[in-house]
């Protein structure tokens, strides 16, 4: 056993501190009163302040709620998208054209292996998705034009999402030209034929 | 009569000792905890760079590991750090001994047995999903109970003090006790299914608030508020200086206990909640600037007149670094609290990058200095190293700087990617992987930063255990002398705050109402919001099947990965559909929205692949996604759901107030195993695999396949316009 004296602090002061001292001490802590700093208070203030207006704008309805703001910005989108074309729509002999344009069945390609290789595989063999390399088609009779549609809205009871809208106009055709390209390419691996045969003209 | 008793028992001097060895069993406790929550986060950071180092084991899964990480950091380090310096510390500024050795070993022993409860149930998937607060009903009862040992135990302390004032450090220990008492148990009200499943009382958008009214003010009272109890005791003992503004500590306590608790809903801005409630959570987090830079400016200016000290002095230099984050990390919380920047940070790396800076520079720093104080001071010897210290002090701020920089980096990276949409209204990055892609290498420079930080724990381990050798063999025990307090005597001209100081009971009461203010406004009107919302026949409530599956899917922690909220932001619009409503959630025990956004939201999933699709996912995620990070879950196809559960989880949702009717209750397993034979008929047409309608597999996909599945709530359908409902429905 052994008794410990316990000491006066020993706390190092600075000259311009020792009429801030206060005659508070606990186990040898000391505590000065420096005044609060003006800029700390300054920012205190302005928090609340603002916080205070912040409020009545958005509390009392005078300003907009986060889904009146969404809407507003959702509409300057949909403006800024390019119309579909009316009437205008690409025929199947403006498909069968790019057939003959090698850098556009590559550009193709590539949105394919990006997007459709996972459930079509990499060669259009079919994996969860049917085989496109096929004769046989489930939505339509593979025409240009329908699987673009296929292609652009999808077929959600499938659980094939639709691109409209995460592909560019350009891509959608190209990889529609390309998917034309690859008829009867016969990869390995393919799957089995699924829907309705409707030979190639 | 009271001035003779008063003067006598002025004049008693009474001798007494402190329990130590309280404190040495905490810190320990703090160094060994502290290398688990390391160890297993650095895992989980690896698992993020290369999904491989999942193994396809099911208890070291990401998802599992997660909450374990968070739950050892937190509760395990910080915890047991924060008792080794309440206990020493406390004990010291009101100069008696604890109330009661045997509660603090209760306290000590309950709470490793508590940690060592979360270490086993949490790898086996047993959580309730709602972050930091995973723990299952026993072990939430378990720490209820630990949690009132301390209580009484540091409050008995204070009865017995021999020092008339409270100093400021006992102030924040105050609030933390009071106000963890009332966040746990207030977010903790469940109802068990089973020895080790519950559901909570509150659903959807009131879980979400609840929940992270909790999940931040444990950051604010678990992680904040003691800490800086600790601040006030250990930076001005190791700098051997007066505290700066005992004014500024009375205003920063104050109000930062009283704006903190509303800060809650900063947590979920842009989502289901109620506008009003996101608007107050954002103007009182920053309002919370200015009280939380209170604590910085007293304790940066503490060392004022001392920076020569601090640049030799390792622990000094800890405590002024561990400072200088919470400085940091308290600007950063209220800018991320701004809804725009929210938009942007929110479910990214640049929350993790935050409470990174907060964990390992505020908390873990301040810990370190103050385990190099603490240790040479109670085995009474020198430190070994001080050059191993000043070691571990440089390769841990390295490697705190490099993991935050990477994070914010990521985050922010991703964040402008997901949101980013063309001219002609498109995202620019429609995959989500592709952005995930992009943060990869960022994840690596990640695990970087954590194992330097981890190494220079090591370092300080093997410094400290060193000096626990230096110790003499020894021990005396050392008595201390003062004299006994005199029966409350109000002295004159005494301040009032001055005056409060020595009243523990009001202190304590006013700390508890300034803390409740906040709470009972924010959450009272959340919890009749399915009321108001009218909805109830246009959200029909998740089947049997669908219940199981959400229960696996809870249990693998999918949530620390996915969220199911499409926030009011375009690039979720687009990207995932409709922004969620808090109808659509309102059966959701506990609520799914997620704070992470690793993998892709899921609010809107069910319908968007066929069931095969997930199926092969499931087992094999780059299958159907190429270069997905995601972990395989093997187990899900050979483990057997638990349909004899279903009854009874009826049972309790129907007490809950689901809309389910007795029979649906009482057929609630036939009605499952119904639905799974008709899904695993179609895959095992598929697949050619038998008897799959026994398998988890299928109730996962039977939940995934449900999520987003309310059609009538999309089309802005009027309640009772049952014919649009009924073609919607059959357009599934």
């Amino acid at each position: 056993m052994s008794e410990v004296q316990l000491k006066e602090p020993q706390n190092q002061i600075l000259k311009d501190e020792e009429a801030l001292l206060l005659d508070h001490e606990y186990d040898g802590i000391q505590e000065l009163d420096h005044p609060l700093p003006q800029w700390w208070l300054w920012l205190f203030y302005l928090t609340i302040i603002f916080s205070v207006f912040y409020c009545l704008y958005y509390l009392t309805g005078w300003g907009p709620t986060l889904r009146e703001e969404l809407a507003v910005t959702m509409q300057e989108i949909e403006a800024k998208k390019p119309k579909a074309p009316e009437g205008g729509e690409a025929t199947d002999e403006v498909y069968m054209a790019l057939l003959s344009q090698p850098d556009r069945i590559k550009n193709g390609q590539e949105v394919f292996i990006g997007k459709c290789a996972a459930c079509h595989g990499e060669q259009g063999q079919g994996l969860i998705g049917p085989n496109l390399t096929d004769d046989y088609w489930i939505h339509g009779t593979g025409r240009p034009t329908e699987i673009a549609k296929t292609i652009r809205e999808g077929v959600a009871v499938k659980g094939m999402p639709p691109w409209d809208g995460l592909l560019a106009d350009d891509e959608l055709m190209n990889v529609t030209a390309y998917i034309l390209s690859i008829r009867g390419s016969n990869p390995p691996n393919a799957k089995a034929p699924e829907g309705t045969e409707y030979p190639a003209n | 009569m009271a001035t003779e008793r008063e003067k006598h028992s002025e004049n008693v001097i009474e001798t007494f000792s402190y329990d130590d060895d309280i404190v040495k069993k905490f810190m320990l406790a703090t160094v060994v905890w502290g290398g688990v929550a390391f160890l297993v986060g650095l895992v989980a950071a690896l698992q993020l760079a290369n999904w491989r180092l999942n193994l396809g084991i099911s208890w070291l899964t990401f998802g599992r590991i997660r909450p374990l990480h968070t739950n050892a950091a937190i509760f395990a380090f910080a915890g047991n750090a924060i008792f080794a310096g309440i206990y020493y510390s406390t004990q010291r500024l009101c100069k008696t001994r604890m109330w009661s050795d045997v509660l603090s070993r209760i306290h000590f022993w309950g709470w490793q047995l508590i940690i060592v409860a979360a270490a086993v149930t949490l790898p086996l998937g047993l959580t309730q999903s709602k972050e930091y607060a995973e723990l299952e009903w026993p072990i939430d009862l378990l720490i209820t109970l630990v949690w009132v040992v301390f209580a009484v135990n540091f409050f008995g302390t204070l009865r017995n003090r021999r020092e008339r004032h409270m100093y400021v450090a006992l102030w924040f220990y105050i609030a933390t006790i009071v106000t963890v008492a009332v966040l746990h148990i207030v977010n903790s009200i469940e109802i068990p299914v089973g020895w080790f499943q519950s559901y909570p009382v509150y659903a959807g958008v009131q879980d979400a608030l609840v929940q992270w009214w909790y999940g931040h003010n444990a950051v604010a009272f678990f992680l904040t508020t003691p800490f800086l109890g600790l601040m006030y005791y250990f930076v001005p003992k190791a700098a051997n200086r007066p505290i700066y503004s005992y004014r500024l500590s009375i205003v920063h306590f104050w109000s930062l206990v009283f704006i903190y608790i509303w800060a809650g809903p900063h947590h979920l801005l842009h989502t289901a909640l109620p506008d009003w409630a996101q608007t107050l959570g954002m103007v009182f987090s920053l309002m919370l600037i200015a009280p939380s830079w209170g604590g910085m400016i007293n304790g940066l200016l503490t060392l004022r007149g001392i920076w020569d000290k601090v640049r030799t002095e390792p622990i000094l230099k800890f405590l002024a670094v561990a400072v200088t984050f919470y400085g940091m990390s308290t600007f950063e919380g209220p800018m991320l609290s701004i809804k725009s920047v929210s938009a942007l940070g929110h479910y990214t790396d640049w929350i993790i990058a935050h409470v990174h800076g907060g964990a390992l520079g505020w908390n873990g720093f301040l810990t370190f200095g103050m385990l190099y104080y603490l240790v040479p001071k109670i085995f009474k010897t020198e430190l070994y190293s001080k050059r191993l210290a000043n070691i571990h002090f440089w390769i841990g701020t390295i490697g705190i700087l490099i993991y935050i920089i990477s994070m914010w980096t990521s985050g922010i990276t991703q964040g402008l990617m997901l949101q980013a949409i063309d001219e002609s209204g498109r995202l620019v990055y429609p995959d989500f992987v592709e952005t995930v892609l992009r943060i990869v290498p960022l994840y690596w420079a990640r695990a970087f930063g954590g194992t330097l930080y981890l190494i220079g724990f090591f370092v300080m381990c093997y410094n400290l255990w060193r000096t626990y050798q230096l110790a003499p063999k020894t021990e005396k025990v050392e008595l201390y002398r003062a004299p006994k307090l005199a029966p409350a005597a109000p002295a004159p001209n005494e301040k009032w705050h001055r005056r409060l100081e020595g009243l523990v009971p009001t202190f304590t009461v006013l700390a508890i109402a300034s803390i409740l203010v906040g709470s009972v406004i924010e959450i009272l009107p959340t919890l009749v919001i399915h009321t108001y919302v009218e909805s109830n026949d246009k959200v029909k409530p998740y089947t049997a099947l669908e219940l199981a599956g959400r229960d696996i899917y809870v249990r693998e922690g999918c949530y620390t990965c996915h969220s199911q909220m499409i926030r009011t932001l375009p690039g979720d619009v687009i990207r995932y559909g409709a922004a969620s409503m808090p109808e659509e959630s309102m059966y959701d025990r506990p609520f799914q929205w997620g704070s992470k956004r690793t993998g892709p939201d899921l609010a809107r999933v069910g319908g968007k692949y066929p069931d095969m699709w997930h199926f092969r996912h499931m087992l094999d995620p780059r299958s159907t996604s190429p270069n997905s990070i995601m972990p395989a879950y093997p187990w899900l196809f050979q483990n057997k759901t638990d349909f004899a559960s279903l009854r009874r989880k009826f049972e309790v949702m129907k007490a809950l107030g689901v809309p389910y009717s007795d029979e649906e209750v009482a057929n609630a397993e036939a009605s499952a195993r119904e639905e799974a034979k008709r899904i695993a008929d179609n895959l095992g047409a598929e697949t050619g695999i038998k008897e799959l309608e026994s398998r988890e597999i299928i109730a996962l996909i039977a939940y995934l396949q449900r999520l987003g599945k309310n059609p009538a709530l999309f089309e802005d359908v009027k309640v009772g316009d049952a014919g649009t409902v009924q073609q919607n429905e059959a357009k599934d």
